[in-house]
């Protein structure tokens, strides 16, 4: 544990910025709304800012991707293929656990089943990631039920601590480690330990009454999901208030599902591209032939919430598939965000158990 | 997940597709073609090893990319696949002239069982192109006839010409005692054999039961009346076998699209009992 002081804090990511493209919660001055952007000026990093409008995923996983490039000429018969993704060594500077977990879901995903998603392995290996702990909870926010904050517990490379006038810095990995001595940062004295772990206490109390309230129901929820045993009428209630724009998927650090497309160039090349893609559109599952497996739209809105907390889905992530930070509450204009999946399931139960 | 280890992909083909060429083109049922394919590299060619029931991702140069159910036999038989023109994609594997290329990436999936199988009573059970990715297991089955017991096809189309693989059929008849049952919808001139559904040969053939596994591939309302009709006859679940379909982009179980409840087709599947299908929490 070392310590550094809050008007030195941007000096982190100024090496890291030697040899990374450096990304950060930056406040826009226009609309008063944090983005995670890549910057030159890490200084205009705002550590105190509410958690980015998108997650991290863009930084792994862009939303649109080139993978390779083709020319095949019809006449001479010759395939001319190039692998054409950018890879470079990035940094996250000031990363929320919630975002983290988010990451570690698509790792496990990504790379932890029978293949290898080869570009994305290409990106992940590369990163190098500086969480910050969450001591101040923002409005919309319930990683306490889900098991993902207000503090990363591992797989960062520096964690970072407000506390005072000054951050603690823990190194979670070699490559942090390396980065601490680097800077020559002063040691932290035990009593760092009770420190930190008082301010997390006061930011988890600090949390909405909703939040911590819905704790157990997300397991209950799960139990119920998981079991089969939510009514269809619920679903149905749910779907009816979808608008099918997918931006729920678009805002989750956990989402991951895409898309692969052919686009021909004028120059006669193709690039094969992969888009994100979301479960709520209709054309997702539409076959050849115009058969569709998945109709309406309660079909497809309840695979989404499946994917996030059944125990099915959860076994490819080793944990929930929502990280809680409250991102699709806050986007949805059918205001069905997850917690509010959740409340109407467990409104269901209970009024089930009532009668 | 900071310090990676290096991981490697066992199927050289997972992302990157390897240019085959189209050697033969053969003309089936209307709007069906069964391209002939050989890889370019003759390393991979080499390397190039199949399971009945498993299935490629096959891109057409410019157009985009689908998944296709082998039909070829593991064992000394043609590579090749069989492709109605059903689309944008395909439409664009129908334009292509014999020289012309393809990419393969694959092969994916589990597969049919095989070994799992010997000495037992093998009912195919196929509609229309649905025989396509059946083919596979019955050549392969056929090719060690002295392992099985009675081995019964039950083949239905809407009229004679959408009838898959008839010669095929014809070679398969010359195997001792394997059991060909056609059928088609409604009565055409010309056409002395069965008119009705597929499942009404269920009954036609007298089937076994016992010792025995059907393979069930067809459109979804033919699919659930021959499960009907088998299991009603006795057959247990764990022993009808089906091949499923979906949209597949990845065909590496990463894009999700094949996700049926809790499962994905093109990692998980595409073969499933009907026992994992009734149990996968969505329609099929």
């Amino acid at each position: 544990m070392y310590l550094i002081k809050k008007s030195d804090v941007y000096k982190i990511a100024e090496e890291l910025s030697k040899t990374h493209q450096v990304f950060g919660p930056v406040v826009e001055k226009e609309s008063g709304q944090t983005f995670l952007v890549k910057t030159d000026d890490p200084k205009e990093i705002d550590l105190t800012a509410p958690i980015p409008v998108q997650p991290p995923k863009s930084v792994v996983f862009p939303q649109i991707e080139k993978i390779f490039s083709y020319r095949y000429d019809k006449n001479t018969k010759i395939v001319d293929m190039q692998q054409e993704f950018k890879v470079e060594p990035k940094a996250i500077f000031g990363l929320r656990s919630c975002d983290l977990e988010g990451m570690i879901c698509l790792d496990r995903f990504m790379l932890g089943q029978e293949f290898v998603d080869d570009v994305y392995l290409a990106h992940r290996k590369q990163m190098f990631i500086v969480t910050n702990t969450c001591i101040e909870p923002f409005e919309q926010c319930f990683c306490v039920c889900t098991d993902s904050g207000p503090c990363a517990k591992e797989n960062f490379d520096i964690n970072l601590t407000e506390l005072g006038d000054h951050y603690l810095v823990e190194a979670g990995s070699g490559k942090g480690e390396e980065l601490v001595q680097a800077l020559g940062l002063e040691k932290a004295d035990t009593s760092f330990t009770e420190k930190k772990s008082a301010a997390i206490d006061k930011s988890i109390s600090k949390f909405e009454t909703i939040a911590t309230d819905n704790k157990a129901w997300i397991s209950r929820v799960m139990n119920r999901m998981t079991t089969g045993f939510t009514s269809s009428d619920v679903w149905e209630y749910i779907g009816n208030q979808c608008f099918e724009c997918g931006a729920c998927t678009f805002v989750c650090p956990s989402c991951s599902c895409f898309n692969i497309e052919d686009v021909n160039r004028t120059s006669g090349e193709s690039v094969r591209i992969r888009e994100w893609d979301s479960c709520s559109f209709e054309g997702y599952t539409l076959m050849a032939g115009d058969h569709n497996p998945r109709k309406p739209v309660e079909d497809r809105r309840n695979k989404r919430f499946f994917c996030k907390l059944s125990y099915s889905q959860s076994k490819k992530y080793l944990r929930p598939g929502c990280v809680g930070c409250g991102r699709c509450a806050w986007v949805c204009p059918g205001d069905i965000g997850l917690p509010n999946v959740v409340t109407y399931i467990r409104r269901e139960t209970t009024e089930k158990v009532e009668q | 997940m900071s310090e990676h280890k290096d991981h490697t992909c066992v199927n050289k083909l997972a992302t990157i597709p390897h240019a085959a060429v189209i050697d033969e083109i053969k003309d089936e049922i209307e709007d069906v073609r069964t391209y002939y394919l050989s890889f370019e590299d003759k390393e991979i060619e080499k390397d190039f090893k199949i399971k009945s029931g498993q299935f490629i991702m096959c891109t057409v140069y410019g157009y985009g990319e689908f998944a296709v159910s082998l039909p070829p036999s593991p064992e000394n038989d043609r590579f090749h696949i069989s492709v109605r023109n059903a689309g944008k994609v395909t439409g664009g594997l129908h334009d292509l002239k014999e020289g012309d290329k393809v990419g393969i990436r694959g092969p994916f999936g589990n597969g049919f069982p095989f070994e799992e199988i010997k000495g037992k009573n093998i009912i195919y059970v196929a509609g229309g192109i649905g025989l396509i990715p059946l083919r596979s297991s019955i050549v392969h089955v056929l090719q060690n006839r002295e392992d099985f017991g009675r081995i019964i096809l039950l083949y239905g189309a809407r009229s004679p010409k959408d009838l898959m693989y008839e010669y095929n059929i014809e070679e398969w008849k010359n195997f001792d005692g394997f059991e060909t049952y056609i059928t088609i919808d409604q009565h055409v001139d010309g056409w002395d054999g069965e008119v009705g559904y597929v499942n009404q040969l269920i009954e036609k053939a007298n089937v076994p039961v016992e010792d025995t596994v059907a393979f069930v591939c067809g459109p979804p309302i033919m699919f659930n009346s021959v499960i009907g009709e088998l299991i009603e006859r006795g057959l247990k679940e764990d022993d009808i076998i089906s091949t499923l379909e979906r949209h597949m982009k990845c065909g590496i179980g990463k894009c999700q699209h094949c996700a049926i409840g809790r499962t994905l087709v093109c990692t998980d599947g595409p073969v499933y009992t009907y026992r994992q299908i009734k149990t996968l929490g969505e329609d099929i």
